[in-house]
């Protein structure tokens, strides 16, 4: 446990709460402007189609990070297991095309639990 | 339902990576965006720049821009006034989804009620999911810890099997392509400059080669 405290404190102090402040107020910015914009904006627009791929490569960026190299306790679970819960789980997902998410999101969850259990 | 999931997720992340309570749920509380959320867990663990975090967070919380644009015209132009600015903190995934499928049955001079007693409904479960998830990874054995910290990294995984536009299933491919590279290259910027090389390169394809054809811009 002492290394991964010693990640947190990385950033610590001051420096995560004014990053914490930053990410707020980043946050609330775009819900805020999102308010602004609704009156007149095209959402079709050739702006918001970047934006949002951006957003979506960035999230895929941090997903993928946090699945295949991750830090702390996960990283304690081998590579393939994580592949391949997560394949099962896109496998409940898709095996229906709609409303499958909270079966999906279980099958994941408790299959890594199964595994934390009997390793 | 999955938001209070991945909420005791995000809970059991802060604290299976050393942050208090207090940090974790203030996120919860005043910014209410889970990837935002961690993201700003993930790059402060990684020790990036104040400066780096605040960019990447405020960028992942451009859909809310979005989602806003998409949802708030159809409220009654009466409801339309600065009251908005409050209400829209309210708004996430989860409110959005189901409000943008509920309103066309609903009347349109009761739709800001409905979205507002929604979406302070999931914003209060929030809280005491996040702080539940804190002090269960704490004290359950670490197999289930195991379990909650896999919850958000698996939703957010399986919510892109549901993405439909081809340009985003793009940028969603090169996130995943640069997003290691990057951050074996440099773990503090990896998620700026994935995103934004991958977005990017995702609409150059979607704009030369897509949308030339029909029935593929989605």
């Amino acid at each position: 446990m002492n290394v991964i405290h010693n990640m947190a404190d990385a950033l610590s102090g001051w420096g995560l709460w004014i990053a914490l402040v930053g990410a707020c107020l980043g946050t609330y910015f775009c819900r805020a402007i999102g308010v602004l914009l609704s009156n007149s904006i095209n959402q079709d627009s050739e702006i918001f189609r970047w934006l949002s791929a951006v957003t979506y490569a960035m999230v895929a960026a941090l997903t993928i990070r946090l699945i295949v190299m991750p830090l702390g306790l996960m990283s304690t679970v081998p590579l393939w297991i994580r592949i391949l819960i997560c394949a099962l789980s896109i496998g409940v997902m898709v095996s229906k095309p709609t409303k499958r998410l909270v079966p999906a999101l279980l099958t994941g969850t408790l299959l890594m639990v199964g595994y934390g259990v009997i390793r | 339902m999955v938001l209070f999931a991945g909420m005791v997720g995000f809970g059991a992340m802060g604290k299976t990576n050393g942050f208090d309570v207090w940090f974790t749920s203030f996120t919860t509380f005043f910014m209410f965006a889970l990837p935002g959320q961690v993201v700003l867990l993930e790059m402060a663990i990684t020790g990036s720049s104040v400066l780096a975090i605040a960019l990447a967070v405020t960028l992942t919380s451009t859909r809310f821009v979005t989602m806003t644009v998409t949802l708030f015209p159809q409220f009654h132009q009466k409801d339309r006034n600065r009251n908005l600015y409050a209400s829209v903190h309210l708004l996430a995934m989860t409110a959005w989804a189901i409000s943008m499928k509920e309103f066309h049955s609903i009347e349109v001079k009761h739709r800001l009620s409905y979205f507002v007693g929604l979406g302070l409904l999931c914003w209060l479960i929030s809280i005491p999911g996040t702080i539940l998830g804190f002090y269960l990874a704490g004290m359950v054995p670490s197999a289930v810890t195991l379990g909650l910290v896999f919850i958000n990294p698996l939703f957010f995984l399986l919510t892109f099997t549901e993405v439909k536009p081809w340009i985003n299933r793009i940028a969603i491919l090169m996130g995943s392509i640069f997003g290691p590279i990057f951050f074996i290259v440099d773990r503090d910027t990896s998620l700026l400059t994935a995103g934004v090389i991958g977005g990017t390169l995702a609409y150059v394809i979607d704009r030369k080669f897509l949308r030339k054809r029909a029935g593929v811009i989605g």
